[in-house]
């Protein structure tokens, strides 16, 4: 009969070929879709890969939109890991770019170099306090900081739209002869674009080269550094972390504040190398910070992998953007997107338990202990292996008691 | 072994009938990594109350699941009434009337008696007619054998004690012929086991047959007709509790092979050593305001082990999550090492000396994801020598992990889950961290709980020794014959009040377990 | 017919509500079994475009296409609850991430957009829709008449579940199984209650009812498509069966108020009160917040069944 354990230990060998099995699962499914829907599957796999990675334009393009992802893969990584789930990097992402849009029209004149750096801080300090809301509730009144972040992205949405469509504000273009009749953001000054210096004719975005140290700046903190290890010890168990005399709540803000940050920049990095102005239709359109929520789960909350899932998904969105039309439909994108992540997440499943064929009724002796299992044998969830996707034991952070 | 509870013999049963009404044959268990049982033999006939006595880790509860529905054996026959019967799941072992009183009990806390008793039954409903019959059919099985409940009440209502008569009941109302008891005595007052006790036997007058899984010799000898022995998942013997010659001493020989006494410690000579942990009229509320500790005041001195003992749930813990910080007292003072520490302030109870082994092992005091070397390490991760510039030095980790885990023997590597890892070497590990950490007040929540007799000897001469080292001990324990053996001074707690601080010289288990029901000595 | 402000608020509470109650009641079956499905704004685009699109392509009367449409968008929104189910349920995934992404894939980038492209529904006109009927012809009745009698299907349905829920739930025999299923699982489990089964039930029984929640708006309230046309209220959804305290009445109560709000600006606005419109679609969300904090809506606390979004398995 077929059996089904949980997994002791975590082989190097299956933590490879479950991902990559679960990708090939999804280039199946993804392939079968486009038969059903008519669309020839080879020719739009060819025209993606052409569209996003083996042309140059077509690269650069990529690493453009990528790096938005992998700045709010990032964000959701950084709490995600905790048990924190902020969502809010969509919103958090609008509020960067807004502020970000704000410097650089204001600071008209100075060195780009004086510009970009000032639109990089002011656009995590919004970031911060959009997800400040959502940490500040969460950690002081055990508000669900799910639906609080969530809604705030709506709320951030319609600011900016308000911004541009609504209102006669600082942001919008009054004067050119297109925003008189219909109404666009101004565009940032020459001077503030970010550059994306040119390697073999392929274009590589400063916000890429960025968002690479962020990266490896996270992967480090998790691993090594001292707020990792009070990030790993309240996502085990937030009684533990108490007891150890750890301040959770002050490290429910921090981190969210962090992912905040990180979400800001990646609006200040869309602003400044792809829209050069807020454009709120565009950016509601791309949904990055979901996208990034998409990259976080794909590299199982892990810095450097999310950051290879943020590209993979960079080339994704790009050859959706580029193909649009009849052949390619607008929902194609995020159907793909999704059947690989669901793919991924199923095969979650796999690095925590193994299949085993067992034969019927045949004690099992040879290099077996004695006594009780190790788990207590009421049902609790036993621990998960550090490393599967999508955290399994639902590490809901719940606070009690006091302080 | 002490004889803490002298429950009066209850005399043998009366209609113990021929042929067996359960037999298991040749049963075998195992998990990943476990052997659990190994070819155990179990019989057990009509009317009659059998033991199933062995030590935490032997296989009783796996062996108790099987026979519940809730496992499925991987060899080996179950026989009930003779005929073999297959119980994949619990709905088969109810058909076949085979009941089990699981340690945490089966109710959901947030439904009534009735709702309770019904829960999973084909033929529910809540239509008033019903439900008039229900209520009528539970309190008459309460009054017959002594198990009244309400069945209105909510089951986050009841103590412990109701909450296992409700289960009792529940089991009747399904027809059982077979109840199984996993340690039914831990959650009881000396008084309610009494009670418990009756009832057994009146049910077992009546042609149910019970099956008493517990490790507590005196209560076996109280109630039981045989006993079968399981040790490290084997089924050792069978033995007549009422032969001649039987005997607490000959059952424990057959439990361990060999006598077993565990580590007691000296009662302290004289009063002058000076104080390292004194409360002061502590009183702390729950969330909805009810007081769980009431003016609580006594003190731990240097190099004594103090206990606090009482029935589970009469505030211990909540009396142990003050005394550590972690909740918020309403009134009174906690010093330690003559410092006043503050109200929920874990990290200012640390900084003053004091040390706490949680009753929650793997929940509050290990981090179960963690490596051994991390959990080593929690409390003082934070900070040099393990943490410079906000980065945490691995060597200086991985060496402390090396040395502790050496000292303590605690079988493991550095890098191993605390998940994984037995019970007694997960409370090595604990224990390892807090008695090096050079405290000056060492607060152990049943710290012997689930572990098997090596491991608990081992707890209990770590515990000695740091009363020998000077620390002052507060040592928290259900365990009556443990607090005996352990403390120099006990103080009872009663529905969140200390009841009486007596000498150990003085106390006995029926004052003290007088004391546990809140009648001052 | 008269109809003066608080009737004309009334009526848009009723019928704006009507969808929030309808996704809300399977959403709340399914969290009182223990599962939480985030999923819900995905369900409910699907649902909207699998019924707005049934409702273009099949032949026939009016009542049946818009009986098929319905039931096509259920089970659009109860397959993907299928799939969510089977990640979760069985294979134990984590459910946020899970609901997450089923939310997000089915959303303005993802599979409901891809249906509509596939099936050009944008910017096409209705076949057919759900117009309000006249019960008893009554509604002429001042006050009363146009509120209780001259309403949408789709409120009537809202009323049913909104009434069904709270008898299910409290009054059979099912209801308090699953009770205990999402309280303790393992009690459940010992009693010989089929947690998974139940689980798995409840689960796509909410798909099921997402689906219809959402094509509610394509079907009758704003009969028409455009990408991403119910994006957010999922969430709403998620926010009000939180704040109910999982009470089927207080949900009705809740999602009457959120319909409300929604349209006061389209209210106010006639009176003359120009504001901007972002303000008035913020508004809820907003409101969602505030009450979230004022009723410290914490997800397992005040209420919430105990076992919520933890996965149940008995070891061995």
């Amino acid at each position: 009969m077929i059996r089904i354990e949980r997994r002791l230990s975590l082989k190097l060998w299956v933590r490879l070929c479950v991902p990559l099995g679960s990708l090939l699962v999804a280039f199946v499914i993804i392939t079968l879709l486009l038969f059903l829907s008519g669309v020839g599957a080879w020719s739009t796999y060819s025209a993606m890969i052409s569209a996003s990675i083996t042309s140059t334009s077509g690269l650069s393009e990529t690493f453009v939109i990528a790096t938005p992802i992998v700045l709010t893969g990032l964000c959701a990584t950084m709490t995600f890991r905790m048990g924190i789930y902020n969502i809010g990097g969509e919103g958090q992402l609008y509020m960067g770019a807004m502020a970000a849009t704000a410097v650089a029209l204001e600071l008209h004149g100075e060195p780009g170099y004086v510009i970009i750096i000032a639109m990089s801080v002011a656009a995590a300090l919004a970031g911060c306090v959009w997800s400040l809301i959502p940490g500040l509730l969460r950690a002081y009144f055990s508000t669900n900081e799910i639906l609080v972040s969530l809604m705030l992205n709506y709320v951030a949405g319609y600011f900016i739209s308000y911004l541009i469509f609504d209102s006669r504000s600082y942001w919008r273009n009054l004067t050119s002869a297109a925003g008189q009749v219909y109404p666009i953001g101004k565009t940032i000054p020459a001077a503030s674009w970010w550059p994306a210096p040119s390697l073999g004719g392929v274009g590589i975005p400063l916000g890429l080269m960025v968002a690479i140290v962020l990266a490896a700046v996270c992967a480090v903190c998790l691993r090594r550094s001292t707020l990792g290890f009070k990030m790993r010890t309240t996502a085990g168990s937030v009684s533990a972390a108490r007891y150890a005399g750890l301040n959770v709540r002050r490290l429910i803000v921090v981190v969210m504040l962090i992912s905040g940050a990180l979400a800001g920049i990646a609006g200040a990095v869309q602003v400044g190398s792809a829209s050069h102005a807020l454009d709120p239709t565009g950016l509601e359109q791309v949904q990055y910070g979901y996208a990034g929520i998409i990259a976080a789960a794909l590299g199982a909350f892990d810095p450097i992998a999310v950051f290879a899932a943020g590209l993979l998904l960079g080339a994704i969105n790009s050859s959706g953007s580029i193909l649009v039309g009849p052949s390619f439909p607008i929902g194609l994108t995020g159907t793909i997107e999704w059947i690989v992540l669901f793919s991924v997440i199923s095969g979650g499943f796999l690095l925590n338990f193994r299949v085993r064929w067992r034969p019927r009724a045949s004690g099992h002796k040879a290099g077996l202990g004695r006594g009780e299992p190790t788990v207590p044998s009421s049902s609790e969830p036993t621990p998960t292996l550090a490393g599967g996707i999508g955290i399994s034991k639902s590490t809901q952070v719940t606070e009690r008691g006091a302080r | 072994m002490t004889e803490h509870l002298k429950c009066a013999d209850y005399g043998p049963t009366p209609s113990i009938s021929a042929g067996p009404v359960l037999q298991a044959v040749n049963i075998s268990k195992s998990f990943p990594g476990v052997l659990a049982n190994d070819q155990v033999n179990f019989e057990l006939a009509k009317g009659e109350i059998h033991a199933l006595l062995g030590e935490n880790g032997s296989g009783k509860t796996t062996f108790s699941k099987m026979l519940a529905g809730l496992y499925t054996p991987d060899s080996g026959t179950i026989y009930i009434d003779g005929q073999p019967t297959a119980l994949p799941l619990p709905r088969h072992a109810h058909a076949a009337g085979i009941f089990l009183i699981q340690q945490n009990f089966s109710l959901v806390e947030r439904l009534t008696v009735a709702e309770n008793i019904v829960l999973g039954l084909k033929e529910a409903s809540l239509s008033r007619r019903k439900y008039k019959a229900l209520v009528a059919r539970i309190e008459e099985d309460g009054r017959r054998y002594g198990l009244d409940v309400e069945p209105s009440a909510y089951i986050w209502q009841l103590s412990m004690g109701e909450r296992q008569r409700v289960e009792i009941i529940k089991a009747l109302y399904r027809r059982a012929r077979i109840l199984i008891l996993d340690e039914p005595t831990t959650v009881l007052t000396p008084q309610e086991c009494k009670q418990l006790f009756a009832g057994l036997k009146r049910l077992a007058s009546e042609d149910t047959s019970i099956i008493f899984i517990s490790h507590k010799l005196p209560e076996i000898f109280a109630v039981c007709d045989r006993v079968t022995i399981l040790r490290s998942g084997k089924s050792v013997t069978t033995a007549d509790v009422r032969e001649e010659g039987m005997s607490p001493h000959r059952l424990m020989g057959m439990m361990f092979g060999r006598e077993i006494t565990l580590s007691s410690k000296e009662p302290a000579e004289g009063d002058h050593a000076e104080d390292t942990l004194v409360l002061d009229e502590v009183t702390c509320h729950n969330e909805f305001g009810r007081a769980v500790v009431e003016n609580v005041s006594f003190t731990v001195k240097k190099g004594e082990i103090f206990g606090i003992t009482g029935v589970s749930g009469n505030g211990q813990r909540e009396l142990a999550e003050v005394v550590a910080g972690l909740r918020r007292r309403s009134s009174g003072t906690v010093a330690i090492a003559g410092r006043t520490v503050r109200s929920g302030d874990p990290e200012d109870a640390i900084r003053a000396g004091l040390s706490y082994v949680p009753e929650d092992r793997l929940g509050t005091g290990l981090v179960p994801d963690l490596s051994i070397s991390d959990n080593l390490v929690l409390k003082n991760a934070w900070a040099p020598p393990y943490s410079r510039f906000g980065i945490v030095d691995q060597r200086a980790v991985k060496a402390l992990a090396v040395r502790l885990i050496s000292q303590f023997g605690i079988a493991g590597q550095p890098q191993s889950l605390v998940g994984q890892l037995s019970g007694g070497n997960a409370q090595k590990v604990l224990l390892a961290r807090e008695l090096t950490s050079e405290p000056k007040v060492l607060m152990a929540g049943t710290p012997t709980r689930g572990l098997d007799v090596s491991a608990t000897d081992v707890v209990r001469r770590l515990l000695i020794e740091a009363a020998k080292s000077e620390i002052g001990v507060l040592l928290i324990s259900e365990d009556l014959d443990e607090v005996l053996e352990l403390c120099d001074r006990i103080g009872v707690m009663y529905k969140g009040k200390i009841v009486g601080i007596v000498d150990r010289r003085l106390a006995t288990p029926d004052s003290l377990g007088l004391m546990m029901t809140g009648m001052t000595a | 017919m008269s109809s003066s402000i608080e009737v004309s608020l009334v009526v848009s509470g009723l019928t704006y509500g009507a969808p929030l109650v309808l996704a809300g009641t399977g959403e709340l079956l399914n969290e009182r079994g223990g599962v939480m499905n985030l999923g819900v704004d995905g369900m409910m685009l699907v649902g909207a475009a699998t019924g707005f699109w049934t409702a273009l392509t099949l032949p026939g009367p009016s009542w049946f296409v818009l009986l098929v449409a319905s039931i096509a968008a259920g089970a659009a929104g109860a397959l993907m609850a299928a799939l969510f189910g089977v990640v979760c349920i069985s294979w134990h995934a984590n459910q946020i991430v899970t609901g997450l992404a089923l939310a997000i894939g089915g959303g303005t980038l993802g599979l409901s957009s891809y249906l509509a492209s596939v099936g050009n529904l944008a910017g096409t006109a209705p076949r057919h829709i759900f117009n309000p009927i006249d019960l008893f012809g009554l509604h002429g009745l001042p006050g009363v008449g146009p509120v209780l009698f001259h309403e949408n299907l789709i409120v009537y349905l809202s009323w049913i579940a909104t009434a069904g829920t709270a008898f299910y739930l409290y009054r059979t025999r099912s209801g308090l199984f699953l009770r205990a299923v999402g309280e303790d699982p393992a009690a459940a489990d010992a009693m010989g209650v089929n947690v998974v089964r139940y689980r798995y039930a409840h689960t796509i029984l909410g798909g099921f009812m997402a689906g219809l929640g959402g094509a509610s708006y394509t079907l009758a309230l704003i009969p028409s498509w455009t990408n991403g046309l119910t994006a957010g209220l999922g969430f709403i959804v998620i926010g009000l069966v939180i704040l109910s305290l999982w009470n089927p009445l207080l949900l009705f109560g809740g999602a009457f108020l959120f319909g409300v709000v929604i349209n006061l600006g389209y209210v106010l606005d006639t009176r003359g009160v120009t504001v901007p419109p972002e303000f008035f679609a913020a508004l809820p969300y907003v409101a969602a917040i505030a009450t979230l904090v004022l009723l410290r809506g914490g997800a397992r606390r005040s209420g919430g069944p105990q076992a919520l979004g933890r996965p149940y398995s008995r070891v061995g």
